[in-house]
């Protein structure tokens, strides 16, 4: 039945995060990070974000960062970031 | 995300700061409660900035309780806010919409009359012309119908090729296209010969058709018969014909002037002073006495329309008056420096006069010692056509 889905979603090419709860990570610049289905933020601090999404954990590492837009589903982080990891909670194979 | 915001401002929104330990708990809460807080800021300690609307901020403040956060209200944004300020200022309130409301009324109305005419060619009493058929400043808007002033004005006067009376915002735009005078042209079949315009010496006559009355070398006025228009035969008699022919005549340009020996110049020292008054359709206020300071001065007077957007002009304009000092410089020529100065300006207007600088064979300069300056004469020979049709009246 899965696999039946995929299949169809591939043939109107849907976007993959309009039909499933990945995440899409957007980095516009290197001071823009917006993040679509999203769960929830379990840390925030000046310096550090740590998003938490339905595969697994995205640190974000920097200074000034600020939460933007925060609605229901996607997130702004604005500030000037210098890194990102990804922590795997779920395997997707 | 946008449109979000902007309704926030419209329903009023409130900055607060968050303080407390579990504030990631507090965002997450706020998150799955589906309210919108927006332009989170994390400050160093233990305390976090935070945009939400009004109606959800009794939320976050029970959303505060159970996580043990303090709130406190640093700003109220938006415009419920906004009116709550201006509550107190009634006169201000009732004044701004007194305001609105006048400008709406005063944008009924023409302010300005604007005449654009093609190629700057100026029409006497057009003026009073557009005025007298019903576009003037203060009329209303509506009253004006433009089709029926250009009947009017098209009927009284006939130097109007085209006319179109544009209302744009509170100004009037009179576009006028200047009819030009033809010479009346004489029909081919009739019976003309040609006359002289000009004062000067015949150097070539050729007659087509018609009887030459002049020779080279004769000496001719404005008026007289160079060609007429009638052939005389030994065996036909007198026949009246259409003359043609070209004249080439040279005629003289004279130009004189005298030029004084000890004239004044006047020169501007560079002190300037202003002056403004305001006037408001006929009546004028003055903001500054008259009378300038300076005793030999240049007055400039500007007036500005006072206007709101590019095209609504409110009958109200300032009128700045520069007033700038000058002195008078006696300057005195002896007899070289003052012929020259004659004989170059002179020229120099000649020049300007003469298109066709070809036909330009002589230039004569002649001067005469006065007492107390020198007269200058200069003349310019050249070769002109001459002649124009005049009918024969039997």
């Amino acid at each position: 039945m899965k696999k039946n889905n995929n299949r169809l979603d591939r043939l109107l090419e849907l976007p993959k995060e309009v039909y499933s709860n990945v995440p899409k990570v957007i980095i516009t610049g290197f001071d823009e990070l917006i993040v679509e289905n999203f769960k929830g933020i379990l840390e925030y601090e000046e310096y550090y974000v740590r998003i938490n999404t339905h595969i697994g954990i995205i640190n974000v590492n920097g200074y000034g960062l600020d939460l933007e837009n925060m609605t229901n589903d996607d997130i702004k982080v604005k500030g000037k970031i210098e890194s990102i990891d990804i922590e795997r909670t779920i395997d997707e194979g | 995300m946008f449109i979000k915001i902007l309704l926030s401002y419209l329903l009023g929104y409130l900055r607060i700061s968050v303080e407390g330990y579990y504030i990631e708990r507090f965002i997450n809460i706020c998150k799955t409660k589906k309210i919108t807080i927006w332009n989170l800021k994390r400050s160093k300690d233990i305390q976090l900035y935070l945009n939400v609307r009004i109606g959800e901020f009794k939320e976050v403040c029970k959303i505060a309780r159970k996580t043990q956060c303090k709130v406190k209200i640093k700003s109220k944004k938006g415009f419920p806010f906004l009116l709550n300020k201006y509550k107190k200022r009634k006169i201000f309130l009732i004044l701004l919409f007194f305001m609105i409301v006048l400008i709406g009324l005063s944008s009924n109305f023409v302010w300005n009359v604007d005449i654009v005419e093609e190629n700057n060619n100026e029409m006497e009493n057009i003026v009073q012309d557009i005025e007298n058929a019903g576009l003037k400043t203060g009329t209303l808007k509506n009253k004006i119908n433009t089709k029926e002033i250009i009947n009017k004005i098209r009927l009284q006067r006939k130097d109007i090729a085209w006319m179109g009376i544009e209302l744009k915002g509170t100004n009037a735009i009179v576009k006028l296209v200047k009819a030009e005078e033809k010479p009346d042209i004489i029909d081919e079949n009739e019976y003309c010969s040609i006359v002289s315009d000009k004062t000067g010496i015949i150097t070539k006559i050729n007659a087509q058709s018609g009887t030459a009355n002049v020779k080279v070398g004769d000496t001719i006025k404005a008026g007289d018969t160079l060609i007429n228009g009638w052939m005389e035969g030994k065996f036909t008699g007198v026949r009246y014909v259409h003359a043609k022919g070209e004249i080439e005549a040279k005629i003289w340009h004279t130009k004189s002037k005298k030029i004084p020996y000890n004239t004044t110049e006047k020169r501007d020292t560079g002190q300037v002073e202003n002056k403004y008054a305001i006037k408001i359709n006929n009546f004028v206020i003055n903001l500054s006495k008259k009378l300038s300071k300076f005793e030999i001065y240049d007055t400039i007077d500007t007036e500005n329309k006072f206007k709101i957007f590019s095209d609504f002009y409110l009958p109200i304009s300032i009128i700045k008056t520069t007033n700038k000092e000058q002195e008078e410089i006696a300057k005195s020529y002896n007899l070289e420096e003052a012929k020259n100065i004659g004989i170059e300006e002179l020229q120099k207007e000649l020049d300007e006069e003469i298109e066709n600088k070809e036909k330009i064979v002589n230039k004569n300069i002649n001067t005469y010692e006065k007492e107390d300056g020198v007269e200058v004469f200069v003349t310019y020979e050249v070769l002109e056509n001459v002649g124009t049709n005049e009918k024969i009246i039997f």
